[in-house]
């Protein structure tokens, strides 16, 4: 008992977790995080890589089968929590620090799994990859792939259908899950952004610390995990109201974003969007350029909001923040599923992954095209 | 003048297994520090043991018609690459495996990373890991000719396939002074068989984890261990290569060979954080109209002073 207690808890230690983040509840998504690397726990990539499975918000019953299906992918010891507002991460992270330690526990959950004894994940991506069909004369396999809900650094909820040419996406169709749950915005139904609490609008801090969320998850999708983490780092600032540690920080990202070659060589010419094709899309007008353009949009859309309600009014020059509804006093934009699956189609999974990731999503509109 | 070194018996292999694995828990060991660091969390060093624990203690997986057996020699693949690697590394006067050859022996074993990669990733029947596998096929194709002229160009200066001989023809000056091309080309290939920093696009975070989206406990270790050590096997190889072998003051030869390589290897380690990832189909341009010219001239230019010298 006594090497595999300690090995028990030298693993807990270091323990893996998966967030799932129901639509509207981004901020226990962000205190998860927050709390769970200050234990020096680790966000993990994929089920496989997980010991615990948290789920911010309640889920619908469409996300909840997603969620059950992963929890069987989980290859244990693993743990499960459901964490329904930021104030109850602390005890939910306790709660699955202690589960997995647990090693009597965690045994009996392994032997009740199916299998004898190695276990087999149900549903996998197997039942995903059929068929086969010609394209340009070639013979190519198409697989039909659902990117999302639960993938790391992806849009809560988005639910893409697409069709794989090896790893080009030919077709796509968007979806969100659990339509309906959603809060409001400005009268229309949407998914996403904060609707945990009241249906209140967030405030500036709130705002430019999503920015720099999603400046986070463009850049660790980039490959980028130091300039990430200290994006994530300027969120977690701007969220405990420390707002002068935040802008300085902030000022450093920009630059050393704009100063790293290899990530505008990278992102340069990757998901080009005219001002006419986002008009006709829906999405926000200050969504023109290329992912390059739209990341160092977002960091000024970032720093205007940190600079406090007063300073978009004084600060908000027309070059800077052209003309985008995502001023304070615009609140939340809305992106319909229907442009991203519109935008991603003809690249591959990457590029459409950096392409997703560089619309600044906050919420997503309801599909109404089916 | 250093003498050429001399084959040892195989029962030090296990030696060379054990420094082999020495340098790799200590990039592991510097990757935590500097990923602790990074997140501001202090056992940092701690981290890479901690990982050990984990996936020690988590059960193994598999996935509906998962192509078990390919999947697992694709998994344990990289660590048995690396291990056939330093065979033909000199350390100092010794050499486990004396091999006329063994300048393409290495060039050999880093081509199967291509079917070790590709097969771990394909065996488990999932689009993500699969993707992953096109990732790293489509890295391959970039990276692997201008690795194979870089490695000639050493080759051709010794006028010697051997590799204690290269080490020995650099009394003197280093090769990595006079062929710096070269060198970094070779860099990039070790960085690129390890699946490391630039080149990680084939675990990326954006397909899941890519290649090791469905590994779980011990499969996943091994090949997180065969990564850690395919660098550390690189930065062992680049010391007869380009830096001089065991040559140095004061400390014996045996001694400069570990120093060098660990010191090229914190750099390695180092620098995956430090930039962003080399998209497969970018990094393509570079290699083929950048990298592959560069290190051509590079290998002309040593023939040239080669004939005249």
């Amino acid at each position: 008992m006594g090497v595999s207690g300690a090995l028990a808890r030298l693993a807990t230690r270091h323990a893996h977790l998966l967030v799932i983040e129901v639509p509207g509840h981004w901020l226990t998504r962000v205190a998860v995080e927050r709390q769970a690397g200050v234990r020096g726990w680790r966000l993990a990539v994929s089920p496989a890589d997980a010991d615990i499975l948290a789920v911010c918000g309640s889920p619908g019953p469409e996300l909840a089968l997603v969620v059950a299906n992963l929890w069987e992918q989980l290859p244990g010891p693993r743990a499960r929590i459901d964490v329904a507002a930021p104030e109850l991460v602390a005890a939910a992270l306790d709660q699955a620090e202690a589960t997995l330690r647990d090693t009597p526990r965690q045994r009996r959950d392994s032997a009740g799994r199916d299998g004898p004894g190695r276990d087999e994940a149900p549903g996998g991506d197997a039942a995903l990859a059929h068929g086969s069909e010609d394209r340009d004369g070639l013979e190519m396999d198409v697989l039909h792939v659902r990117l999302g809900p639960v993938l790391p650094d992806w849009p809560a909820g988005l639910v893409l259908r697409t069709h794989l040419h090896g790893d080009l996406i030919v077709e796509a169709q968007a979806g969100v899950v659990d339509v309906g749950q959603g809060g409001l915005a400005g009268g229309a139904p949407v998914v996403g952004g904060d609707t945990s609490g009241e249906a209140r609008r967030p405030d500036a801090g709130e705002l430019a610390a999503q920015r720099c969320d999603n400046v986070a998850r463009l850049l660790a999708l980039a490959g980028w995990s130091d300039a990430a983490g200290l994006a994530r780092a300027i969120r977690d600032h701007l969220l405990i109201g420390e707002r002068s540690a935040a802008t300085t920080e902030l000022a450093r990202l920009r630059r050393r974003v704009r100063r790293s070659w290899l990530l505008r060589w990278s992102l340069r010419r990757v998901g080009l969007l005219p001002s006419d094709e986002l008009a006709r899309l829906g999405l926000a007008p200050n969504l023109t350029g290329d992912v390059w353009d739209r990341l160092n949009g977002m960091l000024d859309r970032a720093t205007i909001a940190a600079g406090g309600p007063a300073g978009v009014a004084a600060r908000g020059p027309a070059g800077v923040a052209a003309g985008g509804p995502t001023g304070v006093a615009a609140g939340v934009p809305v992106t319909p599923p229907a442009a991203v699956a519109s935008v991603v189609s003809g690249w591959d999974v990457a590029t459409a992954r950096l392409i997703v990731a560089s619309l600044d999503i906050a919420a997503l509109g309801v599909v109404t095209d089916g | 003048m250093a003498e050429v070194p001399a084959a040892v018996s195989g029962g030090w292999a296990p030696v060379a297994a054990g420094l082999l694995g020495t340098l790799a828990v200590a990039a592991a060991l510097l990757d935590g520090a500097l990923a602790g660091r990074a997140a501001g969390v202090r056992s940092g060093m701690g981290r890479s043991a901690g990982e050990v624990a984990r996936l020690l203690r988590q059960r193994r997986r598999t996935t509906v018609a998962a192509d078990r057996l390919l999947w697992r020699i694709g998994g344990a693949g990289l660590l048995v690459m690396a291990l056939m690697i330093v065979t033909v590394v000199p350390l100092g006067r010794w050499t486990l495996f004396d091999l006329d050859v063994g300048v393409v022996w290495v060039n050999a074993l880093d081509v199967l990373a291509w079917a070790f990669v590709w097969l771990t990733g394909w065996g488990a029947n999932s689009a993500y890991a699969l993707v992953g596998g096109y990732r790293f096929l489509a890295h391959g194709l970039a990276y692997e000719l201008p690795l194979m002229f870089a490695l000639v160009a050493p080759a051709v200066a010794a006028s010697s396939l051997r590799v204690g001989e290269v080490a020995a023809a650099q009394q003197g000056l280093w090769f990595v002074v006079w062929m710096p091309v070269a060198f970094v080309v070779y860099c990039l290939g070790v960085v690129a068989i390890a699946v490391w920093g630039p080149f990680s696009p084939a675990l990326g975070r954006d397909v899941a984890g890519g290649v090791t989206a469905e590994l779980s406990g011990v499969d996943r270790l091994l090949f997180l261990a065969g990564r850690y050590a395919l660098l550390a096997a690189g930065a062992a190889f680049a010391v007869p290569m380009f830096l001089g072998g065991g040559a140095g003051p004061l400390l014996p030869a045996w001694a400069w060979v570990l120093v060098k390589a660990t010191v090229l290897l914190a750099g390695l380690v180092w620098l995956r954080r430090r930039v962003p990832a080399l998209r497969p189909d970018v990094f393509m341009e570079v290699g083929w109209l950048v990298l592959l010219p560069a290190v051509l001239l590079q290998d002309l230019l040593v023939a040239v002073v080669v004939i005249g010298g």
